[in-house]
């Protein structure tokens, strides 16, 4: 392989941000935070909803959207090889992101139901304190 | 003066300035430092007038667009280099404007995206092939205005006022100092993204400007990316009020509408999304135009959005593709929301190559006479070619560095 193409492989995995690789500590407290993250705009979207302030598509999309991001983190971190130390961690953060996505789900099955999701927003608050636990 | 004449430069700020790219990176400049950016804007901004009034100048005096100049003022090499950098920015910049324009028909039809890809691709052209472009202007222009919901939702978030005016102070950020700079440079990279000056240009040229409407550039640049930059001030405070304290980190273009909805409810909601489909529309609009217009003009093509599109058939032609294959990229899967992010830090590294031939032309008498540069507008001008170089020379290394802003 000549060097400009083994360049731009390097490239492309550093701005892939790479990853397939191990998680360390760092990363572990960064996915934390988007698992955190996306329980928290859930959340959001769950309060909008239970006040009616949402429209049924938008409500049903983004949840989607985010549900999915959720779900992509669970399936990476189930998966990926981990530092030591930090398995469990890794794991535990997984299936929370497995759980953030199944709440998220729930809300992109029944966009306008109030009560579904008001049912929704305390899980989903206490998704983003675990989060919150992971990422320290 | 004529109103629809001012339509120009809101067309510009809205469907120009404001486009996915300062969505996403105002509202996520936000999310991650709350108000500290809001100066980088301000120096955008300013950025942004400083170069449309001096390239409006060179249209109406020399009655030459951007890419015309650039071909004869720097030289064929050069000037080539100049082109392919706009092209490929250009072309990234369109894809993430379609893909803007599907997601938000997405979230307000529910529709399949890739049905709505196609459907964003072939009502682009439509509107492209049989609207009178003043009536684009007005449409996309107007439309765009409803963004001006985020003013309204900001103040309704009750940001800390004291900290939004210490936003505007020039500073670093102690905490992230490498995040807070590839932040600093993609504001300034979507503030002062290049397919703006092609755009403003071409549409001075073919609105055939002449030295009496000088004054209406300078109303034009100043009003237009003035608006322009507001609207920026309002998604910042947005994204500072409502995701800052929240954690979350706004990765989709319907997080940045959660910034109305959350305050506004669902008027909010609506204005929002109708506000940035229009705006990503005029701005996939104006890429599309710009990039057909850098190569006829570079190649000495007949050109024009306002002759009849056989009048111009390579410049039709060029347009036809640029879309086409815009439409394919989106096909892929590519998520627009990132790929602005790539666009953005790229059209940074290309502001040399697009405003140096701009400030050496708007000095030369050559095609000004009387009208070059006068003192304010070459300090300006050199201080921005200054900054402009540091932008373009970090922006990659800290693209790498911040792992695109994941830091």
């Amino acid at each position: 392989m000549s060097r400009p193409v083994a360049a731009l492989g390097v490239l492309a995995l550093v701005l892939s941000g790479c990853n397939g690789g191990t998680v360390d500590k760092h990363a572990l407290k960064r996915d934390a935070e988007k698992v955190g993250s996306l329980a928290s705009e859930g959340g959001l979207l769950a309060n909008d909803v239970s006040k009616g302030r949402s429209t049924r598509y938008f409500a049903r999309v983004h949840a989607q959207e985010l549900a999915r991001a959720a779900s992509d983190l669970q399936d990476a971190l189930g998966k990926r090889p981990t530092s030591l130390g930090i398995t469990a961690d890794v794991r535990s953060l997984s299936r929370l992101a497995g759980k953030v996505s199944r709440e998220l789900e729930q809300l992109h099955l029944h966009p306008t139901n109030r009560t579904v999701a008001r049912s929704l927003e305390q899980p989903l608050e206490e998704d983003v304190d675990a989060a919150d636990k992971l990422a320290k | 003066m004529k109103i629809f004449q001012v339509a120009l430069g809101i067309l510009a700020a809205i469907g120009g300035f404001v486009d996915i790219g300062d969505l996403v990176f105002n509202v996520s400049a936000g999310a991650t430092f709350g108000y500290q950016l809001l100066w980088v804007v301000v120096i955008g901004v300013v950025g942004i007038v400083v170069y449309s009034e001096m390239c409006g100048r060179v249209a109406a005096v020399s009655g030459k667009a951007v890419f015309d100049a650039v071909r004869e003022r720097v030289g064929f090499k050069a000037g080539l280099a100049a082109l392919i950098s706009a092209q490929v920015v250009n072309l990234m910049t369109l894809t993430a404007e379609v893909g803007g324009v599907a997601i938000c028909l997405q979230l307000l039809s529910g529709l399949p995206y890739r049905w709505l890809i196609v459907i964003a691709g072939v009502g682009l052209l439509v509107v492209v092939w049989v609207t009178a472009f003043e009536w684009i202007e007005r449409i996309f222009g107007y439309g765009g205005l409803c963004l001006l919901v985020f003013a309204v939702a900001a103040v309704k978030l009750h940001p800390e006022w004291g900290a939004v005016g210490h936003g505007f102070v020039p500073h670093v950020s102690a905490e992230s100092p490498l995040l807070y700079t590839y932040f600093a440079v993609g504001l300034l990279g979507a503030a002062m993204t290049p397919y703006e000056v092609y755009f403003y240009s071409s549409g001075g040229v073919e609105e055939r400007w002449g030295p009496k409407d000088l004054g209406l550039n300078r109303v034009n640049a100043m009003i237009g990316y003035g608006l322009g930059g507001f609207l920026s001030f309002a998604l910042m405070i947005t994204g500072g009020a409502l995701f800052l304290e929240r954690g979350i980190e706004p990765e989709f273009l319907g997080s940045i509408t959660l910034g109305a909805e959350v305050p506004l409810g669902q008027i909010g909601l609506l204005l929002a999304l109708v506000g940035i489909l229009f705006a990503v529309g005029g701005a996939a609009i104006d890429t599309l135009f710009s990039g057909a217009y850098n190569l006829a003009q570079f190649l000495g093509w007949e050109w024009g959005r306002y002759r009849h599109p056989r009048g111009a058939p390579r410049f039709t032609v060029t347009w036809f593709v640029l879309l086409v294959l815009a439409l394919g990229l989106v096909l892929t899967g590519v998520d627009p929301v990132q790929l602005t992010e790539y666009a953005v830090i790229f059209s940074a590294v290309a502001l040399p190559l697009t405003y140096i031939p701009i400030f050496l032309v708007a000095n030369d008498r050559t095609y000004m006479r009387e009208y070059t540069n006068g003192r304010l507008a070459n300090v300006l001008g050199l201080l921005y070619l200054v900054v402009i170089t540091i932008v373009a020379v970090t922006a990659i290394p800290l693209l790498i560095l911040t792992n695109v802003g994941q830091n």
